[in-house]
């Protein structure tokens, strides 16, 4: 199983796995967290706690993927600074509910890449003027 | 290089310094300076890519950051200096950099560290830091993005949170 952490500033993160778990019913290795209160370098030990945490009994490779709210913010920051060139991860911003119910629905089918692609794919068709003028 | 705001900021470059207060203070140039960082060109890569185009951005350590600060052939180029810790701007205006207000933008909560403000957490390292910023002439002003509220800080406050210098 391919773990995700959704780290967001306030408490969207929180909400968004709150929603999916909704949506979807509860999920496994789903986890928010948040910047609020922390300095860069806590934030970025946090995200090094979570990809040592040990990955589920399953799973062949731990293989991991960040979302992220906002590119360019200290969570964005540490999560590059936590993550280094680890080859079993992949870091993507702009987190929407779209992208979580897609990941969740597609992570245990096809290609690591695949999925992050998909992923990202996902999130930008979930952008679109629905009404209105 | 005229200094626009002088920030001590444990998150260093992020959305406060590089929308809140670039979009209201158009600066040319976001210099960081960081012992640390500096050595590191992983990290200096990752903190530069968040720094919007048309800012030109510089990792420095601290020596080298006064250094740049003083120097004339630089005049021209506004700057937004960040630093982490009261302790390294404390050393950059020892040295000599041009800088009157220093604001406090966010010190977060560690172990050891007490509440002086909701975003400005403080241990007795911190604290002298500032005793000698106000020491040297700079003026202390906490707050975290433009338009939010501004708290002066100053000895008395040193001394409410139980420290002497």
């Amino acid at each position: 199983m391919i773990r995700a952490l959704v780290i967001t500033h306030g408490d969207i993160g929180r909400e968004l796995v709150r929603v999916t778990e909704m949506i979807l019913g509860p999920t496994e290795g789903l986890t928010a967290m948040s910047n609020m209160g922390k300095s860069a370098i806590d934030i970025t030990a946090e995200i090094k706690k979570w990809l040592e945490s040990s990955p589920a009994a399953d799973s062949e490779r731990d293989q991991k993927l960040i979302l992220l709210d906002d590119y360019g913010g200290s969570c964005a920051t540490s999560a590059q600074l936590a993550c280094g060139q680890d080859p079993e991860t992949a870091v993507i911003s702009g987190v929407n509910l779209a992208m979580l119910l897609g990941f969740v629905t597609w992570r245990d089918t096809g290609d690591f890449s695949d999925l992050v692609a998909k992923t990202v794919q996902k999130g930008r068709e979930a952008i679109v003027q629905v009404g209105g003028r | 290089m005229p200094v626009v705001l002088a920030r001590i900021d444990d998150r260093l470059i992020h959305g406060q310094v590089t929308v809140g207060w670039s979009e209201q203070l158009q600066p040319d140039r976001i210099l960081l300076a960081n012992n640390a960082i500096a050595a590191d060109p992983w990290q200096i890569k990752v903190y530069s890519s968040t720094v919007p185009p048309g800012i030109r951005v510089s990792i420095l350590s601290v020596a080298k950051a006064a250094a740049c600060l003083v120097d004339p052939e630089n005049s021209s180029e506004r700057v937004l200096l960040l630093t982490g810790s009261p302790e390294e701007m404390a050393e950059l205006v020892r040295i000599g950099i041009p800088v009157g207000e220093v604001n406090v933008g966010g010190l977060h909560f560690s172990a050891g560290k007490k509440e002086m403000l909701s975003f400005v957490y403080v241990d007795r390292q911190d604290l002298r830091a500032f005793a000698r910023l106000l020491e040297m002439g700079a003026h202390l002003s906490a707050q975290q993005v433009p338009g939010g509220r501004e708290h002066p800080l100053d000895q008395a406050q040193i001394q409410q949170m139980g420290e002497n210098f």
